[in-house]
């Protein structure tokens, strides 16, 4: 909390010189610019402080980078459900949070959201191969609608405290199944249904410590690592085999 | 108790991961089947991308088999001329099957043939052995175990036929003398459906060694695990360096849970009338194959499914 303070209070010291002309002067700083992925990761809560002029709501966007899907369709054959068509998606955040002090619809009118891409369903999805705009777009619906079923598209309007119209908090629960890469919060401040400030913060997700190590030895050195590996844990079946043999078990003559 | 997988890239319960090795390394021990029609869906229903699961489960089952080898090596239970023939038909037809996926694949028809295939094959063969052991049950026990354990003289067509075939001959330590075209052919049928199905194909190789070889179930046991240990192995090697999908985490967790319901498998197997080694493994493929079917019947809640790209 201290160093989020210490951090405040350093973009406090260049705030007007970073807000443009036109805007009201919006600064936040995200309590972390790098979230590691050890073995104990099991997601994360990112907070991200902010300062403003006066009362006004507070949105954020939280995007990931992109990733490539596949999406497959089951279809009935006589009395059987099998797989049927599967397209590739892409171009989509891997996650999606929109996060706010109260709900962003009672915020900004439908074409403001639009307009500034503050809709979960309004992200550009591509979809391969090319098909004609109806099936395309009840493949980008079933998209959507898997993406907010396990979590990673999500809106959540109470993530964001306001305090004295001066300070803000906002909550931000990443899931343990996290695209790596660098993430982008995205926050606008919103004045009487108009956006008046916006403020960019990143931070990055990445391996680290032996998660790091082995991801790079199986993609670097494949078929060393796989042999190796394959080895190893031959002799560890082995090894561990022999323990309680000993003790318990003798072999027939 | 979650635990991060590198190269699945998720957190997964470490207790869970354990039990499936629990159950995995049981039914292996018992009845010398490496688990891989049961731990690659399980894997997959947790949410771990298939090709992981696959992979991974390869990896599982070298480790494991390793282990459950050695303890049935002690207990004298390895054919082992039985058991190279068959890897070298294994590795042939795993070969054969590599490229038929490959084709299978870019006809889309990859994953529906999978489906079949597990559902006839277990079916077929679950449902044959569940019928033969309970008779034998019946008939009450040792004089029909050691009836149909044992070499008999062939007394159908097909059997006079194998029995006529050239390069007869003798495997002493299974007490049969047949052509070493049987067995060659027999483990590149079962390599084939390794590649197709992404097992090790145990399940076909206890019933078919039992039942057309006549090979006594106790060496069937430990020579299934001899062949298994290294079909899978070259699978795990060549899913690494092939698909970087061999998540080394995963693998050990399911080790540690494996090898200990192996112990308890093995120790129960030698216990164990061979009939009713017969009727557990019966159960546990036809179960398998009645859960598939309901999921093939069953309409979906979504018939939509999404797999993320490996990251």
């Amino acid at each position: 909390m201290t160093r989020w303070l210490r951090c405040l209070a350093l973009a406090c010291a260049w705030m007007p010189s970073a807000a443009l002309p036109a805007e009201e002067p919006l600064v936040v700083v995200p309590d972390t610019k790098q979230v590691d992925i050890r073995m104990d990761f099991a997601g994360k809560e990112v907070q991200a402080i902010g300062s403003m002029n006066g009362p006004a709501d507070v949105i954020i966007k939280v995007a990931a980078p992109q990733q490539e899907a596949t999406l497959s369709r089951e279809i009935k054959i006589g009395p059987f459900w099998i797989g049927g068509d599967k397209v590739k998606v892409a171009g989509a955040p891997s996650l999606l949070f929109l996060v706010a002090n109260r709900p962003i619809d009672s915020i900004l009118a439908p074409a403001e959201r639009e307009k500034h891409g503050l809709l979960l369903e309004g992200v550009p999805v591509h979809v391969e191969p090319a098909l004609q705009a109806q099936a395309a777009d009840e493949w980008r619906k079933a998209f959507f609608r898997l993406k907010e079923k396990e979590g990673y598209y999500r809106e959540d309007d109470r993530a964001v405290q306001v305090f004295g119209n001066r300070l803000f908090i906002a909550h931000m629960s990443l899931p343990g199944d996290l695209q790596t890469g660098t993430y982008t919060i995205e926050t606008l401040l919103v004045k009487s249904g108009k956006v008046v400030g916006r403020d960019v913060a990143q931070f990055r997700v990445r391996l680290a410590g032996v998660e790091r190590w082995m991801w790079n030895a199986a993609h670097d050195q494949p078929w060393a690592f796989g042999t190796v590996f394959t080895l190893a844990v031959m002799l560890l079946g082995l090894g561990l085999n022999a323990i309680p043999l000993r003790r318990h078990a003798e072999p027939r003559a | 108790m979650e635990l991060f997988l590198p190269i699945a890239h998720m957190d997964v319960n470490i207790v869970l991961i354990l039990l499936y090795g629990g159950l995995v390394g049981f039914l292996s021990g018992l009845v010398g089947v490496g688990g891989g029609f049961l731990i690659t869906p399980l894997l997959i229903f947790t949410g771990i991308p298939p090709i992981v699961a696959v992979s991974s489960g390869a990896a599982q089952m070298a480790g494991t088999a390793s282990g459950a080898s050695h303890l049935h090596w002690r207990y004298g239970n390895i054919d082992l001329k039985m058991g190279a023939v068959l890897l070298a038909g294994s590795w042939l037809g795993g070969g054969f099957g590599v490229y038929l996926a490959k084709v299978l694949v870019r006809t889309g028809q990859f994953s529906n043939m999978v489906v079949f295939l597990y559902v006839v094959l277990l079916g077929v063969i679950g449902v044959s052995m569940l019928i033969e052991s309970l008779r034998a049950i019946v008939r009450g026990g040792a004089g029909a175990a050691a009836a149909s354990d044992g070499a008999t003289a062939p007394s159908s067509p097909l059997r006079a036929w194998v029995a006529r075939l050239p390069w007869q001959t003798s495997f002493p330590a299974s007490g049969v003398r047949m052509s070493a075209a049987v067995p060659l052919a027999l483990g590149a049928f079962v390599g084939v459906m390794t590649s197709l199905m992404g097992v090790g194909g145990g399940f076909i190789m206890v019933p078919m060694m039992i039942y057309l070889l006549k090979m006594p179930t106790r060496i069937v046991v430990g020579t299934s695990l001899f062949q298994l240990l290294f079909t899978t192995a070259a699978v795990s090697i060549m899913q690494a360096g092939v698909n970087h999908s061999v998540d080394p985490v995963l693998v050990v967790l399911l080790i540690l849970g494996s090898v200990f319901g192996t112990k308890l498998g093995a120790q129960l197997g030698v216990r164990l009338p061979a009939e009713k080694l017969r009727l557990i493994l019966a159960l546990v493929v036809v179960a398998v194959a009645v859960k598939m079917v309901v999921t093939l019947v069953v309409p979906p809640n979504e018939i939509y499914d999404m797999t993320i790209e490996v990251r």
